[in-house]
């Protein structure tokens, strides 16, 4: 009977533990959600200049133009990583120069539509 | 590795895609929420054809689960053994066959897509437990092109916004999981309560 007891008590305990976690985690991803439009994509070695240009609203053009690189024709997919191993250079040193170029196209406060 | 795998697509695209899902499906932990996301940007950007992206992915990850499936049913116990030690812990297979027959096509499907998580258990689950072949494969592939068109999807409309996108859907499976634990806590706690 209290082995009973006892059994009842931690499954009323899981149960309020897996409820406190449902809502934790919407919480937070409302919250995310909220913020989707206005927060800043990072940029990372896996991504190409044309995918960093697409998330920033930049062309990628300026973005070639701003590491020295001449893109491949048609279509450039080399990824930040790939282009930085070709050029000898460390991967973060390439992404603070394309994220330098960024700024700089971006009007102060905001995003370019 | 997430990186590299994340490049390779960028740079090779269905190929790619299709087999780092097929891996995922059988059970090394990759980020193919992530994956698809990317890949539906990049068909917005028009890097990628929409047709081939859900093909590759699809026919990847059906290729997978069909494997963990195999294994489960055919593999023996040695594979079998092999496998759930590589997932995880060990004992946990006979929760998931249970889980597997409680469930049934329903836990297949959403196994798929929305609890990706607990996918190469469920397959490998299902193969042991002996749940029928051609049923396995209706809700695999009915969950896979699912998953696919939804991430796919998502990822094209939020194109310049995928890391922040993957962030909210990683914690609105988290959400949905433990959502899933409290139901059946819940239900559990309510026949008790009812004997007494």
């Amino acid at each position: 009977m209290a082995d009973n007891s006892r059994r009842t008590l931690a499954i009323a305990l899981a149960f309020l533990l897996a409820i406190a976690g449902a809502l934790l985690f919407a919480s937070r991803a409302s919250r995310q959600a909220h913020h989707l439009r206005t927060a800043n994509e990072p940029i990372h070695g896996w991504m190409s200049i044309p995918f960093i240009a697409h998330t920033h609203h930049v062309p990628s053009s300026m973005l070639f133009a701003a590491i020295g690189v001449e893109p491949r024709q048609p279509h450039d997919h080399r990824s930040v990583r790939h282009i930085a191993h070709e050029l000898n250079r460390p991967v973060p040193e390439l992404i603070a120069q394309l994220q330098k170029a960024i700024d700089a196209a971006q009007p102060p406060g905001g995003k370019p539509k | 590795m997430n990186e590299q795998l994340l490049s390779l697509v960028t740079q090779y695209g269905p190929l790619a895609l299709f087999g780092i899902v097929g891996i995922a499906a059988v059970g090394v932990p990759l980020p193919i929420t992530l994956l698809l996301i990317v890949v539906g940007s990049m068909v917005s950007q028009g890097a990628m054809d929409i047709w081939l992206a859900m093909a590759a992915a699809s026919a990847g990850s059906i290729l997978g689960d069909q494997a963990g499936y195999a294994i489960g049913r055919w593999g023996g116990t040695a594979a079998v053994a092999k496998l759930t030690g590589f997932l995880g812990k060990k004992g946990s297979l006979d929760a998931m066959e249970a889980k597997a027959r409680a469930w049934g096509g329903p836990g297949i499907f959403l196994t798929r897509w929305l609890l990706s998580p607990l996918g190469p258990w469920i397959n490998l689950a299902s193969g042991t437990a002996g749940y029928p072949w051609h049923r396995f494969l209706f809700w695999d592939i009915l969950g896979e092109v699912t998953g696919a068109a939804v991430y796919i999807s998502l990822g094209r409309v939020f194109s310049d916004r995928v890391m922040a996108l993957d962030g909210v859907l990683g914690d609105m499976t988290w959400a949905v999981g433990a959502l899933l634990v409290a139901v059946v806590l819940g239900y559990q706690l309510w026949k008790r309560l009812r004997k007494r």
